[in-house]
Order: C-alpha cells, then sequence, then structure tokens
C-alpha cells in the first residue's frame, strides 16, 4: 500500500518529473533525443534547466538504458519462455518499453516486479492479442517463483496423517490450484507456444522445498477448490458427484507429496 | 571484539548454500539488502536466515527513494524497523538518490539536482527516516553521470550539505568517488580533502567498467575492484583515523565464493597496511 504522493510542486520536484518521464515514457528516447530543451520547458522546467538537460543529454538517456538493464535480470530469469517467445519474434524490448511505460511497478521490493509483470499482462493488449495464451504462460511461470519463496508458516499442531469424510484438509501456504485453458506447463523454451486445452495444475514445494506440480482431473480440482474454502471432505466429494474412497486416495497422496501439511 | 572493522562482503544468492554449510563465518560481517530477506520463505530464504543469525550483519537499504517525493509504503517501513532489530544492525544506509516519482519504481539510482531546494527538500526527508529508524542513519554518496538541471553548487557541496543538514552519518562509496572524478575530470583527493571524514562510519568497495559508446565509467559492480580505488582507499582510511568497516559490493558477474573471499582477503591485506601506522600510533 503506497500513500497518497506528497504534493510538493517546486523545481526539484519539476526535474524529477522530468527525468522520470524520460526514463519511463515509451517516446522519450525520440522526443527527448531530437530536443532536450523543449522537453524540458513542456515540463515547466526553467531556461537554466533546460540548458543543462541539452548539455547533459547523452548523460541522461544512460539513465533510461540502465532502467532497462535493472529488468533484463529478473524477468527473464523469472519468464524463461515468456521471454524467448517474445525475443524469437523480436518483440521483447517493445513489450519491456511498455511494461515500464505503464508505471505499474510501483513496490519497493524488486522481487514484486515480477508479479507486476503478470498483473500488467492481465490489462494489457501484450497478454492476448498476438497469443492468447501469453498471460496464462507468464502466470505459471511466476507461480514457480512464488511458491519456492512463499513464506513459512510454524508448524501446523494435531493434524492427523489420515483423512476421513469429516476432516477438513489443511493445506500448505505455498500450494495453489491453477486453472489454464493452454497447456502452460508443457511450453519450452524451445517450443514456447503451449497448446489450448483444459489444464488444471496443483503447485506445491516438496520437502526439499523444491517447486513441484500435479495435473489434476476437473473434478480434483473442483473437489480440492472446494476444501481450500474449508469445506468438509465428503461434503466436498458428495457435493461433485465423486466417490469418498477415491477422493481419500487422492488427498493421501497428495499429503505424501508435501502439498498438504493434514487433516483435522 | 567489534565485528564492524576490516573488509565483508555483500551476501549474494549463489554463495548462500556454501555460507550456510560453513561452521563459522569467513567474513568480519556481511552486508544484506533488507528489501530481499523480510516477508520471503523457502529453503534458500531459511539458508540467509541461518547466515544472518551466525554472523554480523550490516544493512544497506536500496529503495526508500530519500531524495524523492513519494511517501513511504508504511507496511515496508515497519518490515525495514522489524529487520533492523531482528538483525542488531549498527546502523542503516541509504543512498544520496531517488528511484521513484508519483508511486512508480524505476530501481535506479537517480541523481539529486545540486540545488539549495533539492538540500532542503533531501534534509527533511532524511530527519524523517532517522526519526523512524530504530539505528542511525548513513546517506551513502552514488554515482551520478549527469547534473539533473542547471547546478548551483558541486556535487561535493551538495553532499556535505545534506550530511551537515540532516547531522547523518556517511557511508563513503570509494568506487564512487572516483567513477565521478573520471567522469566529471576532478581530482578523487582534492575533493576528499575537506569533507567531513569525521562523519564516515562505513565504507563501501567495488568494481565498474568503461563503456565507449556512452564515453562514461559505469558503477556496475561487476569486476574486481582496480589498484587506483584500493590506493585511493589506502589514502583516506588514515585520514579518517579509525578502523571503519569497509564493504566489498559485487552484483554483477558474481564469481564463485572462493574466488571474492580471495579479493576480500588481499582488500584487508591493504587495510590492515594503511591502518597501521594509525592504530600504533594510538598505543604509543
Ligand atoms: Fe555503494
Amino acid at each position: 500500500m503506497i500513500e497518497s504522493t506528497e504534493q510538493a510542486l517546486g523545481p526539484t520536484w519539476n526535474l524529477q518529473r522530468c527525468m522520470a518521464d524520460l526514463i519511463l515514457d515509451a517516446g522519450s528516447a525520440e522526443s527527448f533525443g531530437g530536443d532536450p530543451r523543449a522537453f524540458g520547458a513542456g515540463r515547466g522546467l526553467q531556461k537554466a534547466d533546460q540548458e543543462a538537460l541539452e548539455k547533459f543529454k547523452s548523460q541522461l538517456l544512460v539513465y533510461r538504458d540502465l532502467a532497462r538493464t535493472a529488468l533484463e535480470d529478473p524477468l527473464p530469469d523469472c519468464f524463461p519462455i515468456t521471454h524467448a517467445l517474445l525475443e524469437q519474434a523480436d518483440l521483447w524490448e517493445g513489450c519491456l518499453d511498455a511494461f515500464l511505460a505503464s508505471r505499474t511497478i510501483q513496490s519497493p521490493y524488486y522481487r514484486d516486479v515480477n508479479p507486476s509483470f503478470v498483473a500488467w499482462l492481465a490489462n494489457s493488449i501484450w497478454g492476448q492479442e498476438r497469443w492468447p495464451f501469453l498471460l496464462e504462460l507468464a502466470h505459471f511461470e511466476y507461480i514457480e517463483v512464488e511458491i519456492l519463496r512463499w513464506p513459512d508458516e510454524a508448524p501446523a499442531m494435531d493434524l492427523k496423517a489420515a483423512p476421513a469424510g469429516d476432516s477438513q484438509v489443511v493445506f500448505d501456504g505455498a500450494t495453489r490450484n491453477l486453472a489454464y485453458h493452454f497447456r502452460v506447463h508443457e511450453a519450452t523454451k524451445q517450443d514456447p507456444e503451449p497448446a489450448s486445452g483444459e489444464t488444471f495444475l496443483l503447485g506445491y514445494r516438496d520437502s526439499e522445498g523444491d517447486f513441484i506440480y500435479s495435473e489434476l482431473s476437473a473434478h480434483a480440482s473442483a473437489f480440492l477448490a472446494r476444501c481450500l474454502e474449508g469445506a468438509a471432505v465428503g461434503k466436498a466429494a458428495s457435493g461433485l458427484g465423486l466417490e469418498l474412497d477415491d477422493v481419500l486416495d487422492l488427498l493421501i497422496g497428495l499429503r505424501e507429496k508435501g502439498a498438504l501439511l493434514g487433516f483435522r | 571484539m567489534n565485528p564492524f572493522t576490516g573488509v565483508g562482503v555483500g551476501l549474494r544468492r549463489p554463495h548462500l548454500e556454501k555460507v550456510a554449510a560453513l561452521d563459522s563465518t569467513p567474513v568480519p560481517f556481511w552486508e544484506i539488502a533488507p528489501e530481499n530477506v523480510v516477508g520471503q520463505g523457502g529453503s534458500r530464504h531459511r539458508q540467509v536466515m541461518k547466515i544472518l543469525e551466525r554472523d554480523p550483519v550490516i544493512t544497506h537499504g536500496l529503495s526508500m527513494s530519500i531524495g524523492g517525493f513519494d511517501a513511504w509504503d508504511r507496511d515496508a517501513l515497519a518490515n525495514l524497523k522489524g529487520f533492523l532489530k531482528e538483525t542488531r544492525s549498527p546502523w542503516h544506509s541509504e543512498h544520496l538518490c531517488w528511484t521513484s516519482f508519483g508511486g512508480a519504481t524505476t530501481h535506479e539510482l537517480l541523481p539529486m539536482p545540486f540545488t539549495r531546494d533539492a538540500v532542503r527538500h533531501t534534509v527533511e526527508r532524511a530527519k524523517r527516516v532517522q526519526a523512524e529508524l530504530p539505528v542511525p542513519f548513513l546517506f551513502e554518496n552514488v554515482s551520478y553521470y549527469a547534473c539533473l538541471g542547471a547546478p548551483e553548487m558541486s556535487e561535493k557541496q551538495f553532499l556535505e550539505e545534506v550530511l551537515e543538514g540532516a547531522d547523518c552519518g556517511w557511508l563513503l562509496d570509494i568506487n564512487n568517488v572516483y567513477v565521478n572524478s573520471r567522469n566529471h575530470g576532478f581530482d578523487p583527493r582534492e575533493w576528499l580533502e575537506g569533507m567531513p571524514l569525521d562523519r564516515v562510519q562505513q565504507m563501501h568497495i567495488a568494481g565498474h567498467a568503461w563503456f565507449e559508446a556512452e564515453q562514461l565509467i559505469i558503477d556496475t559492480h561487476g569486476a574486481p575492484v582496480i589498484d587506483p580505488v584500493i590506493e585511493l582507499m589506502q589514502w583516506v582510511l588514515p585520514r579518517i583515523g579509525r578502523p571503519v568497516p569497509v564493504l566489498l559490493e559485487r552484483d554483477n558477474e558474481i564469481p564463485e565464493l572462493d574466488v571474492l573471499l580471495a579479493e576480500r582477503a588481499s582488500l584487508q591485506k591493504a587495510y590492515d597496511a594503511a591502518l597501521a601506522p594509525v592504530l600504533s600510533g594510538n598505543h604509543d
């Protein structure tokens, strides 16, 4: 949560606004590079400051590059396949420019650049226009990172190892029940375009803390969604017309893998 | 013994597993950015916390944008305060720069205008930070590649006025002094002379790179420290006259832990040699 920006219009504020526009806005390399004085004048700068923009034109443009370089590490690390896809189409830089220009990187935490990118894709033509799967692909790539570093919880006490019809399932906080319209988990850097197809995945951390996922049936996914909402196992199963024995087996298997902490 | 002396190293992700597995600390102290630790979990986080519980640590912040205008995220500030207490960091430092505007963060260290208005603004913001933090606050001098707007004073005067006005400590980044001296054409020793060295609580030392197309040295933290920077550290240490901790920064092209520790060891030798006359003088 960010408090509203302080209103402190003055020469320092004006200069910073000008530089923020130069760094973040999509067409600024051309408009600033073409006429730094006019760029400054349009943003309320005094004549002496406009002249300084002219004098330090190339050095000021270096900051624009540096802000892009700062994203060149975290984004391809977190989104290797999305990055490969855009890079192959020669669109990565344009995507980065549009992302920066959206000014949606707002958190003081560097790591939040990644979820900001997914949130931006969800609201931008980049997420769906050219490739309808892009948002889902990026989301699944981000989920791995989120699961890997989700804050640890204090170990839950008094949990049962075996479920019964009246049990409630206790999930690990890092576990995510995921549904996609594309086979996002099958995409690779070499073949980054996933086929379309309803896909249900459960992502979680194993006992070593590594990311792992299991593919689920639509029924199993719906059942786990009800369990995540707090429904008792038997009620969640009968509501979906599932056999209790089948869902108990599913839960026992997921507990052994580390997706569930136990039963209450 | 005060652990906050000698040459420490920035704790970096590729080294976590090795460092956590050691029986004892291989450095006098580590430096770490709280923003990269708080609110995290998982196996890598547990390695960090194991190291921080075992070894002395100094914190160094990246994103408060103290020279900027955006209000501080209250949750992030509360997390920072908790982290400073938990790690028993002797102080907390931030760069004398701005990083965000209008709520948008650039994650870049952007230059302050060298003006009276900017001094007044930065001093006021620094005082507010100091009042919030449970430990003393230090400002770090940055590398700057351009003047933002027409300067009313030199960078040196700007830094001095902010440090004095805010009455805060100084994290002297000796590589940044060197980089600025090359990019802007001044003598770094002359620059340091007359600066308030009594405010220096910590130093940074790092490598940099020359960018031909831009005709600039950029503060990349991606290469070993060069000799002229080591010599500058050796020149200033006796003038500070106290064994202030020096931190080796390495953020890019991060080498194997052994290589980084070997660089630390050779910097420690240079550090000890520079301070030997001062410290033996103290015993007389
Ligand atoms: Fe530094």
